[in-house]
């Protein structure tokens, strides 16, 4: 009170006073006002909203909504489109947010916007000022926001965490996550558990070491930080706490240092075994007889503690990889009977072309079956020891001297049997639905490439379509039996997200311009609808004035279109385009 | 020299007018007319690359930058030396700084140096012309105290702290060769300087990186005790490269120019004091 009588002597700070007020009093309003961590785990079984990526902590991307199904879906017609305007019409990789009355969705160049998801208007744009300096490998993607509280957080590609005020789009925190000029990165939607934001890294090929992190949803303050290549020190609150894994257990001498294993994909979550599931991607370099040894742990799914962010168990999807084959991919919890014992698993669709079958609480190897239409590079996997059986031949052969190394083709190519895009498990089928694509490359390593006009050594691919007729193929994989039971074949890569629901439907769009529908049992094509670009978003569905809505974001991009050849032959009309597409049945 | 130019003869036409029809006049690299009308030459060069090219508090400092900024005072315009981060690969970084632009803002440059002078390259990235090679790289060792004798074979380093760049030819050669038997005591480094500079701050026995990296390092060290291999590297599979530079395929009259202004700065012995700035012994190109 005393300082407030001081401030109060002069006319114009007491004005300034007085709206300070106004905020430290509604402050804490405003923070109960929105979503809670208890509700984010609700998400699945919530359908009047959206608060997580992957609609729930498992990120299942199920809804027990039926009253859209596979009787009616072909009246589905849209509500509106919206556009993210402007001339950033690439790569809109984004699954929207839904709560009280309003979409959020992250766009491509890392923006955010807030739209009535009655109409359609735009409330709100936040644009991220980001360095012009930088120039993303990988098409300037992002993926999705989180929503908790007040507040709408999402990672930039200039290696940020944005915590935005969900009603204002305004500021409340920025936080920088790693060093974008050490070639770091941010595309995943990031995850909420506990109040603590967790999320991964991503960055280019050389020279940098994936972590997860936690941060205080409420103030952005860095809670704990697990490299995830061995050696490396992880910290709890500012203090060591232990190295991941052992010290040259699996590296030579200081390799580990920058041996990649990139989190660019963030996580799940299970509330039951209070575990973090997070993928990393591949050890740097490429050339694979540089460092022998597992590389752990590249390529592999790890389990985190999110309470002390330590690792609880890995599992390596590719020991020592030699074909960059990411092991990013979402590890999906679910529940199911395997040989007449109830088990809590996880699933993973690999960019190797396997799909994992995990007990989830302690990562021991359940199964692992081919979804793609072939690997060169394993032959199965030996159940006794959940390794691969590698096909020796087939790995790209050291350089001998001035000449490059043995070429092989390898199948899946190095954008794999399945990159970024989500797959999604129903409940009421018990399938995942796994949007992948066959295709293969030649590889080989070189003894010199040029970057940074100097000489590294490096290695090339061509990569080049494996099947007369198609390259995307949406599978339903029976994870009981490792049985592909469906599929469908589409011309172009497949490169969006899929959702299921309980009304018997599957969802996922197309290249070429199209969100489709599926009978979830069968992989019968229900519906389609032209959104006029290629749609590489995540559809949803909620629940709203007692009618069920389903949107999707529009907009081709995305790293396929940056990779030419053969490949690029089923794309080059596609054009380009930034929209949010929502869809209803009409009211009779 | 003469099939660079008659590669440019046979696409420059067709392919590169196409692809500027497109481009906004503002982002359109200017050919060497348009640099003097706009009184600019726009120069991209590697950030962190010493000692071709790095900040050094705001300001480009290096080989490159000094090269930039001598052919823009002999063309008669400003120098506007531009630091970016490399690519994955030089494809990349012909698309963000001379024929396309960075998706996010990065504005194309007149020309690009320490463009390796290599056919493939010239195969594979027809947007560009490659002119002017203006150095020749090698490798080089140089060794501590410590490892007095920097004559021995390699082999015989074992047990000894080795420093390299992360995955250069020089990782590739210690980590790799020999089978495997240096692999576990080559310490990483961002960059052939900082491998260098090791040694000369006693955190490594040896090092090995580009000749310029080791020259320039003995030079900013002078009073170390520091010792360069003088025989050959045995059974190094590169045997150098040449560095030139890069302009859009459809600035043939810049890129004319600045073949015309190296060629000046060779012969009248201002290139080799140039490098000797940097403490960098000047070697011709094999193909100028």
């Amino acid at each position: 009170m005393k300082s407030r009588l001081k401030r109060g002597l002069g006319g114009l700070a007491l004005g300034s006073l007085t709206m300070t007020c106004a905020i430290a009093l509604s402050a804490p309003a405003i923070a109960a006002d929105g979503p809670t961590s208890q509700d984010i785990l609700n998400d699945a079984q919530s359908t009047g909203d959206v608060l997580s990526y992957g609609m729930g902590p498992w990120a299942q991307r199920f809804s027990p909504m039926t009253q859209l199904n596979s009787d009616n879906v072909k009246g589905l017609v849209p509500v509106f489109a919206s556009s993210l305007g402007g001339e950033k019409q690439r790569g809109q990789e984004s699954q929207p947010i839904v709560y009280d009355g309003t979409i959020y969705v992250t766009g491509s160049y890392s923006r955010v916007f807030a739209f009535d998801s009655r109409t359609g208007e735009k409330k709100w744009e936040y644009d991220a000022r980001l360095p012009d300096g930088i120039m993303p490998c990988c098409d300037v993607v992002n993926r999705g926001a989180a929503i908790h509280g007040d507040k709408i957080i999402f990672a930039t590609l200039d290696a940020h965490l944005i915590a935005l005020n969900r009603h204002t789009g305004k500021v409340i925190w920025n936080k920088t996550i790693a060093d974008y000029q050490a070639g770091y990165s941010a595309t995943a939607a990031p995850m909420i558990v506990k109040d603590m934001v967790i999320y991964g890294n991503s960055g280019g090929e050389f020279g940098i070491v994936g972590r997860a992190e936690a941060r205080d949803v409420n103030t952005g303050e860095l809670i704990w930080s697990r490299p995830t290549v061995e050696g490396n020190m992880g910290t709890l609150h500012g203090q060591d706490n232990g190295i991941t894994g052992k010290l040259n257990a699996t590296w030579p001498g200081d390799m580990w240092k920058t041996g990649g294993g990139a989190t660019w994909l963030g996580g799940t979550y299970d509330p039951g075994t209070n575990l973090i599931y997070m993928g990393t991607g591949n050890p740097g370099p490429w050339n694979s007889n540089m460092r022998p040894g597992d590389n752990l742990y590249t390529a592999s799914t790890l389990a985190i503690d999110p309470d002390t962010g330590t690792i609880k168990w890995h599992y390596q999807t590719t020991p020592h990889d030699g074909w960059d084959f990411d092991g990013v991919n979402e590890f999906i919890p679910f529940d199911a009977t395997i040989n007449g014992k109830p088990m809590k698993l996880g699933a993973k669709a690999d960019r190797n072309g396997y799909f994992f079958v995990l007990d989830r609480t302690n990562g021991k190897f359940v199964s692992a079956n081919k979804f793609v239409m072939q690997t060169t590079w394993a032959n199965g996997y030996n159940p006794k020891t959940g390794r691969p059986n590698f096909i020796d031949d087939n790995r790209p052969g050291a350089p001998n001297g001035a000449e490059k190394g043995k070429s092989v083709f390898a199948s899946p190519s190095f954008l794999g049997g399945k990159n970024w895009m989500p797959m999604a498990y129903s409940q009421a089928t018990g399938l995942f639905y796994i949007p992948s694509n066959d295709w293969g490359m030649d590889i080989w390593n070189e003894p010199i490439t040029y970057k940074k006009g100097a000489a590294y050594l490096g290695a090339e691919f061509t990569i080049k379509p494996i099947a007369p007729d198609h390259i995307g193929a949406l599978r339903a994989m029976d994870p009981t039996t490792g049985k592909i039971v469906w599929e469908y074949k589409n011309k172009a890569p497949l490169w969006g997200g899929v959702l299921t629901t309980a009304g018997n439907l599957v969802f996922t769009g197309t290249p070429e311009g199209y969100l489709k529908a599926f009978d979830a049992r069968t992989g019968q094509e229900l519906w389609k609808f032209q959104t006029g670009s290629g749609v590489v978003g995540s559809p949803i569905t909620w629940e709203q004035d007692g009618e069920q809505y389903v949107a999707v974001m529009s907009g081709w991009g995305g790293a396929v279109p940056l990779w030419g050849g053969e490949v690029a032959k089923t794309f080059k009309e596609i054009s380009q385009g930034g929209s949010l597409w929502v869809f209803k049945l009409p009211k009779h | 020299m003469s099939d660079i130019l008659s590669r440019r003869a046979l696409l420059g036409g067709a392919l590169a007018l196409g692809g500027a029809s497109l481009l906004p006049a503002r982002v359109a690299a200017a050919p060497l007319a348009k640099v003097r009308e706009i009184g600019a030459l726009r120069i991209a060069v590697y950030a962190d690359n010493r000692p071709w090219s790095w900040d050094d508090h705001g300001t480009v400092r290096g080989i490159d930058a000094d090269l930039g900024r001598a052919l823009a005072t002999k063309l008669g315009v400003r120098a506007d030396v531009v630091a970016f981060m490399p690519g994955d690969d030089l494809g990349a970084d012909f698309r963000n700084t001379v024929w396309r632009g960075g998706l996010l803002g990065f504005q194309v440059c007149d020309v690009m140096l320490h463009v390796p002078f290599d056919h493939d390259l010239m195969m594979k990235n027809d947007q560009v012309a490659i002119v002017a090679p203006y150095y020749r790289e090698g490798f080089a060792m140089v060794c501590g105290n410590e490892q007095s004798d920097c004559e021995i074979l390699p082999p015989q380093l074992h047990g000894r702290r080795l420093a390299a760049e992360t995955a250069s030819v020089s990782d590739a050669y210690l980590v790799g060769g020999f089978g495997g038997l240096l692999r576990s005591n080559v310490h990483h480094y961002q960059g052939g300087y900082e491998a260098a500079e090791a040694v000369a701050k006693g955190d490594a026995d040896a090092a090995l990186a580009t000749r310029a990296q080791v020259e320039s390092v003995l030079h900013d060290y002078p009073g170390k005790d520091l010792h360069r291999r003088k025989g050959p590297i045995p059974a190094m599979v590169s045997p150098g490269w040449d560095i030139a530079m890069a302009v859009k395929d459809n600035s043939r009259t810049l890129g004319d120019a600045l073949e015309t202004i190296v060629a000046d700065m060779i012969r009248s012995g201002e290139m080799a004091s140039l490098f000797g700035g940097h403490g960098v012994e000047w070697h011709a190109a094999i193909a100028a």
